[in-house]
């Protein structure tokens, strides 16, 4: 079968684009949406069963499949326009080498993922993993304009544009951002761009959780704009103690007013990180969720952050935990499938969405990216996903088995 | 019909079912004029409940049905064909419960907009997305078109602000989409909701962000001797990395228009454009992006710059500005407002194009706008009972679009594809996208019952219906 | 009909980029009539007032009806369109539901102050609604009501008797819900109150029509002489209105005179399509009171509004110039200073009648002569400017809208915090209206004219 799949792929896309996993599997790298298109649909004609990849970086590449399809030959930053703030780069691009060209041009990308600094652009969207600079410019998708997607069975639907503001059509793009790949691949974004900050300085604060949860709320409370307020747990930030982070960023003299309100709010002792250490520190927190095998993040409100902080410690392994001051927490550790679902339970009866953001294919085969759904949900996700992938080539668990 | 209504007034009360000549008359247009066509009958639910039992009941009978909010919106969305039941969401209009801590609102659909921001501002807090009708829109229509207005240049559009909704499909059936947090729980489908025209159903519950207002906000007025220049200052703004809170322009026609209202703010009328520029955020920031953007506008020849000094000077300021569309009125009796995106550093060749095209099709056209975004509102301002000269608009819309389009644009920023835009869908989406969107409309409304006739053009769904490849 | 033909004269809104402009009956910039000359087809005539909607919905959240029902027929805009379809033949006069929607409204005008384009809604309201009247008649609560309203020896005694029963405090007792509980609240709310310190200067109620002896000439040249307009309902329930408006006035330096001949100002008549009639009455009152005193003082906002537009009712000169020199007491007031009263230690909440605000466009000088009174605490209403519910005689024609419209009105005053002791507002209509409103949810607060209170103010100078 595999030997049958190389031959096939290699007379698509010649055998540049086609090699082989360490598992043996048949690897396809197109290099263009339309080649990419022409693997899905042979893929979705043929019956065969397609694992996605990126650069490899973050899901872990067990999907069982009949081939493998990667993006990495898109790598291309297709073009950046300091003037319009706008940036088209193809899904494969790792993060680290846009962040260099964006940088070279004065510009950036105020995405700030977890995971390793060259993870590809197109996983950071499908999965929709944000940072810490959530708190100050939004999640995954407030940054995409619009992407260009290849359907399941070999379509190239073009949705959105180029330009910061459109409301031509559906949104089908943010289907496709935080959709895991379920209803296409993104193949190439147009992404929003901010100019690079003239500063940019990060504080820390070591303490009690609770005392620095509050401290965040009450920042939260007093507006004052940070652009990243993140709060780690101890073994995260390889502290005795839990640590609040904050990143400011602007122009001095509004990086330095906000500063000194900074010091004013809340009952903890900031320290200045030196300007050197500040990157590397905010790319290890960054690294923190490869951690463990598992990471997951849980839609939850500022104010409750205590409580789920101590059912996830209730409920799962040891693990290692960053909450944002707007809410939203993540946790990367080691666990057992009927640990996840008890905890999926406990957060639903709470209105807290779960998502597996990572994990190996035995835990989202069973559990699944997003798990049960709320009300009149799954009905339409399930039309969508036939909609974008009709003969269900795309090997992605968005429910789990039950 | 006729054997409908009792079943309507069933649900409503007779009251609450309109359907003589008169009434039906009333509700043939939104707020584009140009679109005019009365619908079967106006249904007007006064609770959740109702509007479940209204579509169950026209899904049973298998009858076509446009919901409507205020009527406020300018693309003919909310317009039914002689078909089709009118629902409109009016009556729903409580603001159910406003959470400072958690800086959220709950609302239901027919809530006004500004109504929101109002009972929000005891708490320090407002609702962002600030549509020029914000005075009379509510929340459901806003979501329904995915509304902007001149701060979602930093604040974002109303995507960026809802974060559940409970929607009841063309079906009656209901599902919950998002959560309260902002998470998406699922797919996006709130992100996907959000902008799709009523074609998807009624989201007859929606949670909206507040944000807390700005510690200090500066107001400028700067007047410009060429439209080429202002529309540079724009682009050197942008490119510096200041994102003002807004950022907008108009032109030497909408000014006379404005200054001639009771809106008057006191803008010069000898300028061939005004820009008005909005800072807010800390002091600091205020005061030093301030120092920089002074700086830009007189570079780029700015005759003289006002900063208001004062919320009453600042609110006479916004005043003229907001109602500018209204003001033009004074112009003449019809006004085609058009709704463009093109690159921001492509406003300066753009401007020109759409005032070259005036010119040859010998049309009054001015232009307000949001600058900043890159968000063209090329207004022509017309009487459309004189058939040869709307055939002339007509054809002038038509060419500015495509000059939009064709310096990287869209073919609306904010207002949607509605009626208005249904046949420019093809300039910037091709055959396979739009298939695509018509398949997602199916998920949500396989009969296609729910406003039908907007956003997709006719011919755009046949591939994807038969499973091909396109 | 060509575009020439309807922008008749020169004047354009492009390029005068002058203030209000006065004539709207162009509305046509150059260019645009160049250009329509060139079209060959036949365009027929709009009812001018109305051409320049645009459609924006901008007035929908100023409109009193809408905001109760949320009905785009009960909303000004649609009423634009009925009003067009009217005047175009596409709808009939006959029609049930075009007169239904035209007559549910109040006609508060609240819709022009915020419509950017300058749609005369009033004015086309007027037309619309003689056209109405024309073709069917005024309807029989109507026609009596507007009949007895034509005829003093009809009214003075009604509302005298209402007066002495009013006295008894029956009203009060009986006053609430139900329509007859209703009506009872609205003679009750017009009872005299006094928060002064003293009332000693409180005299019985001087001056009805009949017995007047206007002193004439001016008693005092150089002071201003200031004609005082008795109205029907004013000078027979609120006499205690007349005395504090003839009573601040002195104070500020006005020569307040009296004249016969007045009779009602037909401004009911005019709302209601009964053109004819609300004409008969301006003529007798512009014969009584022209060119009689330097001004006229109105203290009922309805009577001031029409009064003003006398000029534009007759299409006479003698009546544009009466209405010149009409003012509200407030204006007078306001100009004047007004004179330092004393001390008022109450919370108050203000209201603008709609005909003074929308109709008159007088909304600074009632505020400023409150503000005037140290110790008074005055707020703005919310929704100040949004009509009560009374628009004359609507709330007899219409009293279910009348009262849907009037519980938003209630639920703004009930709501205000800290507790006013009064609701002030300058029109008689208003009064009654909310007074009757209060009464009948039980809410323990009064009504009262803007002169009570600075009347009240002066008794406590000393």
């Amino acid at each position: 079968m595999s030997d049958a799949v190389l031959t096939r792929l290699r007379a698509l896309l010649g055998s540049a684009g086609v090699e082989r996993e360490a598992d043996g599997l048949p690897r396809a790298t197109p290099d263009s949406s339309e080649s990419f298109a022409q693997v899905c649909h042979v893929a979705s004609e043929e019956g065969w069963r397609i694992r996605l990849e990126g650069q490899g970086t973050w899901l872990p590449a067990d999907a069982p499949a009949e081939l493998a399809l990667s993006t990495r030959a898109l790598d291309q930053v297709v073009s950046v326009s300091p003037a319009d703030l706008v940036a088209t780069v193809q899904a494969g691009a790792p993060l680290d080498e846009v962040r260099r060209r964006l940088a070279d041009q004065g510009m950036w990308l105020a995405l700030d993922p977890p995971g390793r600094p060259d993870r590809s652009i197109g996983s950071i969207l499908a999965t929709a993993t944000a940072g810490p600079l959530r708190y100050g410019f939004g999640s995954v998708r407030d940054h995409v304009l619009g992407c260009a997607v290849v359907t399941g069975d070999g379509r190239i639907v073009r949705a959105g544009g180029r330009v910061v503001k459109n409301v031509a059509g559906y949104d089908v793009t943010k289907l496709h951002v935080g959709g895991f790949g379920g209803f296409g691949v993104i193949t190439e974004v147009h992404l929003r761009l901010r100019a690079l900050p003239r500063a940019d300085v990060t504080f820390t604060a070591l303490g009690p959780r609770d005392r620095l949860a509050a401290a965040a709320r009450a920042i939260g409370a007093a507006s004052l704009s940070p652009s990243a307020l993140e709060m780690f747990s101890p073994a995260l930030a390889a502290e005795a103690e839990w640590m609040l982070a904050a990143r400011l960023t602007g122009t001095d003299s509004a990086v330095v007013g906000e500063a000194r309100r900074l010091s004013a709010t809340g009952d903890v002792t900031w320290q200045q990180l030196r300007a050197d250490r500040s990157a590397a520190f905010w790319g290890l927190t960054a690294r923190a969720a490869l951690a463990g095998p598992i990471t997951l993040r849980l839609g939850v409100l500022p104010d409750g952050l205590e409580e789920t902080i101590d059912l996830v410690g209730h409920d799962l392994d040891e693990g290692l935990v960053s909450a944002g001051g707007m809410g939203g927490l993540r946790w990367t550790g080691t666990t057992s499938v009927e640990r996840l679902r008890s905890l999926r339970r406990a957060m639903a009866a709470r209105e807290i969405p779960m998502t597996i953001e990572r994990a190996p294919w035995e835990v989202r085969r069973e559990i699944g990216h997003f798990g049960a759904y709320r009300e009149g949900v799954g009905q339409l996700v399930s039309k969508l996903r036939e909609a974008f992938d009709p003969k269900g080539a795309l090997q992605v668990a968005l429910e789990g088995s039950g | 019909m006729q054997s409908l209504l009792p079943h309507l007034e069933r649900i409503t009360g007779p009251r609450w079912v309109r359907h003589r000549r008169a009434e039906l008359a009333t509700y043939a247009m939104d707020g584009l004029p140009t679109r005019e066509s009365p619908p079967a009958a106006v249904v007007m639910p006064g609770t959740r409940e109702e509007v479940i039992a209204i579509v169950r009941e026209l899904h049973r009978a298998g009858v076509p049905w446009v919901a409507r909010g205020a009527g406020t919106g300018l693309s003919g969305g909310a317009v039914a064909d002689p078909a089709a039941v009118m629902i409109t969401l009016t009556r729903l209009n409580r603001i159910l419960s406003i959470d400072p801590a958690r800086r959220r609102a709950v609302v239901e659909p027919g809530a006004v907009n500004a109504r929101l921001s109002e009972a929000a501002l005891p708490f320090g807090l407002a609702y962002a997305p600030d549509p020029s009708s914000q005075a009379a829109c509510t929340l459901g229509g806003n979501v329904a078109e995915n509304a902007g207005g001149p701060h979602c240049l930093k604040y974002g559009v109303t995507a960026n602000h809802i974060t559940e909704l409970e929607v009841v499909l063309p079906d009656g059936s209901t599902a919950r989409l998002g959560s309260r947090g902002g998470e998406a729980w699922g797919p996006d489908l709130v992100g996907l909701f959000v902008g799709s025209e009523g074609m998807f159903g009624i989201a007859v519950e929606i949670t909206t962000r507040l944000v807390p207002l700005p510690r200090a906000v500066r107001t400028s007025l700067a007047d410009f001797g060429s439209i080429r220049a202002a529309s540079e200052a724009v682009s050197a703004i942008i490119a510096s990395g200041i994102v003002p809170a807004a950022l907008e322009m108009m032109d030497q026609v909408c000014v006379r228009a404005v200054e001639a209202s009771i809106y008057a703010a006191g803008y010069p009328t000898d300028a061939a454009a005004v820009l008005l520029v909005e800072l807010d955020g800390s002091e600091e920031a205020v005061v030093g992006d301030g120092a920089v953007v002074d700086n830009l506008l007189a570079q780029h020849g700015a005759r003289s710059i006002t900063s208001a000094s004062s919320p009453a000077e600042r609110a006479r300021l916004w005043q003229g500005r907001k109602k500018a569309f209204g003001a033009m009125g004074r112009l003449a009796p019809d006004l085609a407002v058009q709704d463009a995106v093109v690159p921001r550093s492509a406003l300066p060749a753009v401007l020109d194009a759409v005032g070259a095209i005036g010119r040859r099709h010998e049309l009054v056209v001015s232009n307000v706008f949001h600058a900043g975004d890159g968000n063209l509102h090329p207004n022509i301002s017309f009487d459309r009972r004189d058939a040869q000269l709307a055939a002339r608009v007509h054809q002038a819309s038509g060419e500015i679009m495509e000059a939009c389009v064709a310096a990287g644009g869209s073919i609306t920023g904010e207002h949607g594809v509605g009626s208005d835009k249904r046949d420019y869908m093809p300039l910037i989406f091709d055959a396979a996208t739009l298939d695509a969107m018509c398949a997602v409309r199916r998920v949500f409304d396989p009969l296609e019952r729910a406003n039908p006739g907007k956003v997709l053009p006719i011919h755009a769904c046949r591939e994807w219906r038969a499973g091909g490849v396109a | 009909m060509t575009g020439e033909e309807r922008s008749n004269s020169g004047r354009t809104a492009v390029g005068s980029g002058a203030s209000e402009p006065a004539d709207s009956h162009d509305r046509f910039p150059t260019a645009v009539r160049q250009l329509s000359d060139r079209s060959s087809t036949a365009v027929p005539p709009l009812p001018d007032p109305l051409a320049p909607c645009v459609h924006c919905g901008f007035c929908l959240p100023a409109c009193p009806t809408y905001l109760a029902t949320g009905d785009e027929s009960d909303s000004p805009r649609g009423r634009i369109v009925l009003m067009r379809a009217l005047a175009l033949g596409e709808l009939p006069p006959t029609d049930d539901a075009l007169a239904e929607h035209l007559d549910a409204c109040l006609g508060c005008r609240g819709c022009e102050p915020v419509c950017p384009s300058g749609v005369q809604y009033g004015r086309g309201l007027e037309i619309a609604r003689a056209r109405l009247a024309e073709v069917r008649g005024l309807t029989p609560l109507a026609r009596i009501v507007l009949g007895v309203f034509r005829r003093a020896w009809l009214w003075r005694p009604a509302f005298t008797a209402a007066r002495w029963l009013r006295g008894t405090g029956l009203f009060g007792v009986v006053a609430g819900e139900g329509r007859m509980g209703f009506a009872a609240g609205m003679v009750a709310a017009t009872t005299r109150h006094c928060e002064a310190r003293s009332d000693e200067a409180i005299g019985s109620p001087r001056h009805p029509i009949a017995s007047s002896a206007a002193p004439w000439p001016p008693r005092n040249a150089g002071r201003p002489t200031v004609l005082l307009f008795r109205g029907c309902v004013m000078d027979t329930l609120f006499t205690h209105v007349h005395d504090a408006t003839r009573r601040t006035l002195e104070i500020n330096g006005y020569d307040v005179v009296e004249a016969d001949g007045q009779v009602c100002c037909g401004a009911l008549h005019d709302h209601a399509g009964d053109v004819a009639a609300a004409k008969a009455l301006a003529e007798r009152n512009v014969r009584a009171l022209a060119d009689r005193a330097d001004y006229v003082v109105v203290d009922s906002a309805g009577c001031g509004a029409l009064l003003k537009d006398y000029g534009h009712l007759l299409g006479t000169e003698a009546a544009a110039a009466f209405g010149a020199k009409v003012r509200d007491v407030s204006e007078l007031l306001a100009a004047a200073g007004p004179v330092p009263p004393g001390p008022l230690d109450l919370d108050v909440v203000y209201d603008a009648p709609c005909h003074l605000q929308h109709a008159q466009g007088v909304h600074a000088e009632p505020l400023r002569v409150l503000s005037a009174i140290p110790g008074l605490r005055l707020r703005m209403l919310p929704g100040s400017d949004k009509c009560c519910g009374s628009a004359g005689i609507y709330s007899l024609l219409k009293p279910d809208m009348a009262r849907a419209v009037l519980d938003m009105k209630i639920a703004e005053i009930a709501a205000a915090l800290p507790r006013p002791a009064y609701v002030t507002t300058g029109n008689p209509g208003c009064l009654m209206q909310i007074g009757a409103g209060l009464r009948a949810a039980g809410v323990p607060i009064h009504v009262v004219h803007p002169v009570e209170l600075l009347d009240w103010a002066y008794l406590n100078s000393e």
